[in-house]
């Protein structure tokens, strides 16, 4: 059985990098060694990649081991999470929240999920960032005169640092010893990736067809009563009728395949539509949530009124005087 | 099946060894549990909800790299779930931190104590 990381050293690496994200997190006194904390943090993680790489037999792409991009993302993803959670300024927080995510989708466009890397972006980066920097600059006191780059009490300190980092990296040497024995047992399903679902979209054949010159004249693909075309999976061909009646097999060009895209949305619509009117249901209720609970409640009485009506209407009629 | 799995090959990648699998796992364990120090530790509202943010990206790292592993889409379409549940959750955060923050005129989470029940 293959082991990813001596046990010890994991627990060492652990301990390294909680005394590392310890010292690296805001506090009061004095001033803050964080790029030190940063340093030995990603020793430690350092410490666990090059052991899992020992065991995958290479780094960057050698033996099992990812390529060079998955390192190159997984250290700037997990190097701009402990900068969201260590930098004083919460502005800062939030921009480098963006890196993280950028990195994120870094790597799920290596695990070929460009959809979803896609998503992420538009989404997270480009709507929800904006309304946590929107929020953060609302909701931020003035800054006064002679204090114009202090930083507020709370964003100074942080609370109960050792013992938070204690719990979270006993969690993370829990859940690492647990991933790298339970992976090794894990089935491996050899699913087809949804390439299948090729037979459904006769429509993209004729079309890949046409552009590489392989349609005969006037040709169709054949489709039976589902609307699926008759492939041979193996020879990778497929069943043309031509003009002239006759049915022949066609060769699939090399590139012809089923995108990522083709394939989520298959799933997505095809096997959960209930979910997606339930997400849709939850994003309505957020806004009406959202909208009642921000509400700036303003109680006017009879008489109020009245004196606002007074007042707009006197000054309706002083801008007549002055703009004729 | 072996026949459909030629077509796969020619047109997607191959499904991720078990120890790039492991890889990804160990990136997302990690962001998890960063994401969980910064919601014990940071006294800030806004940066406690960024951190449950941290800890959804997590989560969606394991779910895409399982579905690749895999090689089953559903494990995508649950990250558009997930970006869905981040999405709403962050409108009704902000729109509560809004609401609390006129009440107190700051952000710490702890002038909130008396909710501790």
């Amino acid at each position: 059985m293959l082991q990813y990381i001596h046990p010890l050293a994991l627990y060492a690496a652990c301990g390294i990098g909680a005394i590392g994200v310890c010292i690296a997190l805001p506090r009061r006194e004095g001033k803050n060694p964080q790029i030190l904390g940063a340093v030995i943090a990603s020793l430690a993680g350092a410490v666990v990649l090059i052991s899992m790489g020992l065991a995958a037999g290479g780094f960057f792409g050698a033996g099992l081991s990812p390529s060079i991009y998955y390192y190159v993302f997984a250290f700037l993803a997990l190097g701009a999470s402990l900068r969201v959670i260590t930098h004083p300024r919460p502005v800062y927080a939030a921009l480098y929240f963006v890196l993280s995510i950028l990195a994120t989708a870094g790597l799920f466009l290596l695990l070929s999920a460009e959809f979803m890397a896609f998503a992420l972006v538009i989404v997270y980066a480009g709507a929800i960032l904006i309304t946590y920097l929107f929020v953060i600059m609302l909701a931020t006191q003035a800054p006064t005169e002679e204090m114009e780059n202090a930083l507020t009490e709370y964003d100074a300190s942080a609370r109960e640092p050792v013992v938070a980092t204690a719990a979270g990296f006993v969690l993370l040497a829990v859940l690492s010893t647990l991933l790298f024995r339970g992976v090794q047992d894990l089935p491996h399903l050899k699913n087809n990736a949804g390439q299948s679902l090729l037979a459904e979209m006769p429509r993209k054949i004729e079309s890949g067809l046409r552009a590489s010159g392989k349609l005969p004249e006037g040709g169709k693909v054949i489709t039976n009563e589902k609307g699926e075309a008759t492939i041979d999976f193996a020879a990778r061909s497929v069943q043309v009728k031509t003009a002239g009646g006759e049915t022949v097999s066609v060769q699939l060009p090399a590139d012809m395949a089923v995108s990522n895209v083709e394939m989520v949305g298959f799933n997505l619509l095809r096997d959960h539509p209930g979910s997606i009117e339930i997400a849709g249901v939850i994003l309505l209720m957020a806004m009406l949530g959202a909208v009642v609970l921000s509400r700036k409640q303003v109680q006017l009485d009879e008489d109020a009124k009245e004196r606002h009506a007074k007042s707009l209407a006197a000054e309706f009629a002083q801008g007549a005087e002055t703009n004729p | 099946m072996n026949t459909v799995w030629t077509l796969a090959q020619a047109g997607y990648p191959a499904a991720l060894p078990e120890a790039t699998l492991a890889h990804y796992l160990f990136v997302s364990a990690a962001m998890f549990v960063i994401g969980l120090i910064g919601f014990l530790t940071r006294r800030n509202l806004i940066i406690m909800f960024l951190c449950t943010e941290l800890m959804f990206q997590a989560a969606g790292i394991a779910l895409v790299s399982f579905s690749r592993f895999h090689m089953n889409m559903t494990g995508q379409s649950f990250v558009i779930f997930i970006v869905t549940v981040a999405a709403a959750e962050a409108a009704m955060a902000l729109a509560l931190v809004v609401l609390l923050f006129r009440k107190r005129e700051s952000l710490d989470a702890e002038e909130w104590t008396e909710l501790k029940g």
